[in-house]
């Protein structure tokens, strides 16, 4: 059997050899298949690696608090959930002071973002992000300071630290510090500008390079008095205190809230799930059309395989009155196909990479080459091979030797 | 007879085959009883659509819709699973056909090959041995042509060697002349001849009344059934084929053509 298969593989590459425009038509179709899985799942692989790389540099002990309950990402896919942004925000000032007493609490600091115009010499681009939070912030995150300070404890509240992108964009320079702008027409003065991070896919789910932080209590004044919390941010005194202090939140939160869990408590792989509607939205898009490629490839497969089998109709008997059992012929056309959408299938991965490292130009995060990805690869054009030339297969298969033998006579 | 041996090599019983449904249906085979020894030349002559042909793949394992008891070296071939078919056609039983049936897309040396994948032998043994089967019939310069690049006498000469490849105890050879020249079909029939000395069992379907002469028993068909069933060769004319060179053949052959023209003779009637 071992050697038989040697014998069709040989006879498969012949057969694919000899009618190459065909075959590589045939082929094309898993190519653009696997190439579009390939190119998804490496790019949203990479965006998964920043996250986890942020959430590792932190040492593995951050809880990251956030308002609603959890939901499975891929779900926002099929079900429009776009009513979420605007339910009201589950996480309260009270909320935070309460957690703020919990012991065994290293660092925490609180998100709220605001929308508003940030002007100065230009007015910011539109998807600025204005950020309210405490000094702690930067404790945990660890943006790099290009010049001036991050927000501090007893400083003058209208202070501002901003990100390198919206300093070129309103002052046209890196050097904004000792400058104003104004946040919804408030003034504010620039304590500090931040180096270029480009990392807008962060477990903040903060654009850093594009926001302007200001201090809680501002923002609390910009907010008509009203803190809305997006997320806390809480780092453990130690490791071991880690499963204690999630249980303790949970409990603290659950008592404010009346018993009800309206809020997730995420750490470690949880956080790097991109929450990011968007992302997720168009990785779905692409896997649809990525699916019916396949599905479309497949029947080419299907087609080819069956047209194959119609010309060789012939040796199929000779084949057979030679002494090739069904089962042999089955095979030989099986491995056939099989080697068609591997062919296919390999050319289609690095298509699919190429494509991620063009994109990636455009993005912040580079594709990531994996051994998941190559088995996904792999098991999408055997799927395809076998699920496609099945049927073709076992049409050669149960062919009648004599009617086969007498075919074009 | 020296090479007959105590089981019948092929034993065929009351045979049947039909063809169509209802009022269309009609006997290709219509009650054949055979029985062949080991080591036999039988041709096998009669009208087209006489069931020569059908009676051949029945034979040969390959038409397994019939009616009545085939017996395969002892064995009932309705009995034998289609897997093991396929070995016995593998490693019993070699065909000869009328119009060669090469693959096209293989050159010579495969082609010759081609049996011994099914039998489980590697590559390079394939070719070793297609090649030393290929030098018994002076085709070895020819190993790497394709099929269409040779002459008829040629390609039969292939077919017949990939026949032989897997050292088959019966061959089956349907009309192997009937598209070569006078010249080219006695090259053909000079091999068979060779074979049949080796002790094969050989059944040939067959127009051509002159080839009977090469046969040790000669049968003919008519509407599905036996008409006459001949045997010609006695151990004397067996002896004389070995020992002498062509002037005594011919002599023979007379005889034996004398002896078909007459059987034909009677047919014609």
């Amino acid at each position: 059997m071992r050697l038989l298969i040697a014998h069709h593989l040989d006879n498969a590459l012949r057969s694919i050899r000899s009618s190459r425009v065909r075959s590589f038509l045939t082929m094309l179709g898993v190519t653009i298949g696997v190439a579009s899985v390939t190119a998804i799942l490496s790019l949203s692989s990479g965006a998964n690696k920043i996250i986890d790389h942020q959430i590792s540099d932190l040492g593995g002990n951050i809880i990251v608090i956030r308002p609603g309950p959890t939901t499975d990402p891929l779900n926002n896919l099929y079900r429009g959930q776009l009513q979420r942004d605007y339910f009201a925000g589950t996480l309260t000032e009270n909320d935070l002071t309460e957690i703020s007493k919990l012991p065994n609490i290293k660092t925490i600091s609180p998100i709220m973002m605001l929308s508003g115009a940030i002007k100065a010499n230009n007015s910011a681009k539109s998807d600025s992000m204005i950020v309210a939070t405490t000094p702690e912030f930067n404790k945990i995150t660890d943006l790099e300071i290009h010049e001036g300070q991050f927000l501090e404890n007893g400083i003058s509240s209208d202070t501002v630290v901003i990100g390198s992108d919206l300093s070129r964009g309103i002052f046209n320079s890196d050097s904004a510090v000792g400058r104003k702008l104004t946040i919804r027409n408030q003034a504010f003065t620039v304590i500090g500008a931040l180096e270029k991070t480009d990392t807008p896919v962060n477990y903040n789910l903060i654009d850093t390079d594009n926001a302007a932080f200001i201090n809680l209590s501002v923002g609390k004044k910009l907010n008509q008095d009203v803190i809305q919390i997006q997320q806390i941010n809480v780092v453990a005194q130690s490791t071991n205190d880690f499963d204690k202090l999630i249980s303790d939140i949970e409990r603290t939160l659950q008592k404010e809230h009346s018993g009800e869990k309206d809020f997730s408590i995420l750490t470690g792989q949880k956080i790097s799930q991109p929450t990011n509607r968007f992302f997720y939205t168009i990785t779905g898009f692409i896997t649809a059309i990525a699916a019916i490629s396949l599905v479309v490839g497949g029947i080419g497969i299907m087609n080819i395989m069956l047209v194959t089998v119609a010309e060789r109709t012939r040796e199929i008997g000779i084949r057979k009155a030679l002494g090739a059992s069904n089962r042999d012929i089955m095979w030989q056309f099986l491995i056939e196909s099989l080697l068609i959408s591997l062919i296919g299938g390999a050319l289609g991965y690095d298509l699919g990479y190429l494509i991620a490292l063009i994109t990636s130009n455009a993005l912040t995060f580079n594709p990531v080459m994996s051994w998941d990805i190559a088995l996904v690869a792999l098991a999408i054009s055997i799927l395809m091979g076998v699920v496609f030339g099945l049927y073709p297969a076992i049409r050669a298969a149960r062919k009648d030797p004599i009617e086969s033998l007498h075919e074009y006579d | 007879m020296a090479t007959t041996a105590k089981t019948p090599a092929i034993r065929l019983k009351n045979l049947e085959k039909r063809f169509g449904i209802g009022d269309a249906e009609t006997f290709a085979l219509n009650g054949v009883n055979l029985t062949i020894r080991n080591g036999e030349f039988v041709a096998i002559m009669g009208p087209s659509g006489c069931g020569k042909t059908t009676l051949l793949n029945i034979i040969g394992l390959l038409d397994t819709s019939y009616d009545g008891e085939y017996e395969l070296d002892g064995v009932l071939a309705d009995s034998i699973s289609k897997r093991k078919q396929a070995k016995i056609r593998s490693q019993q039983i070699g065909f000869i056909f009328q119009n060669f049936n090469l693959v096209p897309r293989l050159n010579i040396i495969e082609n010759v090959a081609l049996p011994l994948a099914y039998k489980g032998i590697g590559h390079t043994k394939r070719l070793v041995m297609a090649s030393e089967i290929l030098e018994t019939f002076h085709l070895n310069e020819r190993e790497y042509y394709m099929p269409h690049q040779l002459s008829g006498g040629q390609t039969q000469r292939v077919a017949i060697a990939r026949a032989l490849v897997n050292q088959p105890s019966i061959i089956l050879a349907d009309e192997p002349t009937g598209n070569l020249d006078s010249r080219a079909s006695y090259a053909i029939m000079e091999e068979l001849s060779a074979l049949h000395k080796q002790g094969k069992t050989i059944l040939m379907v067959t127009h051509n009344p002159r080839l009977t002469t090469y046969a040790s028993r000669v049968i003919t068909m008519l509407d599905g059934q036996i008409d006459t069933d001949t045997k010609v060769v006695t151990d004397l004319a067996e002896e004389a084929l070995k020992n002498s060179k062509l002037p005594k053949k011919t002599r023979i052959n007379k005889r034996r053509q004398n002896k078909t023209a007459r059987a034909s003779k009677r047919k014609r009637k």
